[in-house]
């Protein structure tokens, strides 16, 4: 995954979690639906982060597949 | 529910670095030091990370997203004082998880870490049992009506304390270097994660750190009732360090052993059970 895609992830995971929050002390948004919207961002949020610190492009490996 | 999302996810994988010190200082070794877990989550995080070609590219992230989506739907049934049917099902989802984990990659090392995570699956039993038991005494599954219950008649762990062994034994079976670990035992190099490195792996760290943290506080919960924060926290400290010692000190069961020893407790409490709704 390119950088530029990586960050744009955590970037709509991590706004999505806060308007969430936002919404949610606001009264607009249930807690049960603030939760369903962290429990799909989270997840994207921490593999997007990694993916925009370290991710490289390049040849995949081949495990190791017995002999 | 931001922030406990994130202080479950590093107060847990500071859970998992005290188990691995105790582990260490049990064996005369002086261990990492206990934020090793947590380091360690960084550490994958910042290596470089691809798919492999043997592996089916879309499994192979999405067991990663899910793994985390499980726990943190889990962490939020539990606060929100939700149905223990409900951890029940993402402990039973978490199987298939693990199995996805392994199959996903096309190594013969995750594939045998998945298949081992499946006839492990006899460690579900005692849960269930456990889960039966509390129905029968609160007459409910709702974690918050179990908490009331508790206010009023006293922790279960007093009044049906083979309940809490199993789920204890549970708990010893999700807990790295234990005696039923045999997804992750070394023959397997690291099992059904063995092909996950980097940005997946510390995925899967954050995923270890959230369920550690979500089975111990529903294990206060439900056997001991609401405590003051610091004293869930302190609670779970010793729980970690009383499951540190079995895990220090009991060997690694081969599979087939591992498999028996929890169908022998399942059945074990199944008896139990039958008692305690006959005496009911």
């Amino acid at each position: 995954m390119k950088k530029k895609n990586a960050l744009a992830l955590t970037l709509v995971a991590a706004g999505s979690g806060v308007a969430a929050m936002a919404l949610s002390m606001a009264s607009i948004l249930p807690g049960w639906a603030y939760a369903a919207v962290l429990v799909l961002a989270f997840p994207l949020f921490v593999l997007g982060l990694g993916l925009y610190w370290m991710a490289r492009e390049g040849e995949e490996d081949i495990p190791f597949l017995g002999y | 529910m931001i922030a406990e999302l994130l202080f479950a996810v590093f107060f847990g994988l500071l859970l998992l670095g005290i188990h691995r010190k105790v582990i260490a200082r049990i064996q005369r070794r002086p261990g990492p030091p206990v934020w090793q877990e947590i380091l360690h989550m960084l550490k994958f995080s910042f290596k470089t990370t691809w798919i492999p070609k043997t592996a089916s590219a879309a499994l192979f992230v999405g067991v990663v997203l899910v793994a985390i989506g499980i726990w943190s739907a889990a962490l939020f049934v539990v606060i929100s004082g939700g149905s223990l049917l409900v951890i029940f099902a993402i402990y039973m989802l978490h199987k298939i998880v693990e199995h996805g984990f392994g199959l996903s990659s096309g190594s013969p090392y995750g594939k045998f870490g998945g298949v081992r995570s499946v006839i492990s699956a006899a460690s579900e039993i005692p849960l269930l049992v456990s889960v039966a038991a509390i129905a029968i005494f609160t007459h409910s599954l709702l974690i918050s009506d179990i908490v009331s219950y508790q206010e009023v008649h006293g922790p279960l762990l007093i009044t049906i304390p083979l309940a809490a062994i199993a789920m204890y034994v549970v708990l010893i079976s999700k807990m790295p270097f234990g005696p039923f670990s045999i997804v992750e035992s070394k023959e397997l190099v690291s099992g059904y994660k063995t092909e996950h490195f980097g940005v997946w792996r510390a995925g899967l760290e954050v995923c270890n750190g959230l369920k550690t943290y979500v089975l111990l506080l529903t294990f206060i919960l439900v056997f001991i009732g609401s405590l003051p924060f610091w004293l869930t926290l302190l609670t779970m400290l010793i729980l970690v360090i009383t499951l540190s010692f079995v895990c220090a000190l009991s060997p690694m069961l081969s599979p087939y052993d591992s498999v028996t020893v929890q169908t022998l407790l399942a059945g074990l409490m199944l008896v139990y059970v039958g008692v305690l709704g006959v005496m009911s």
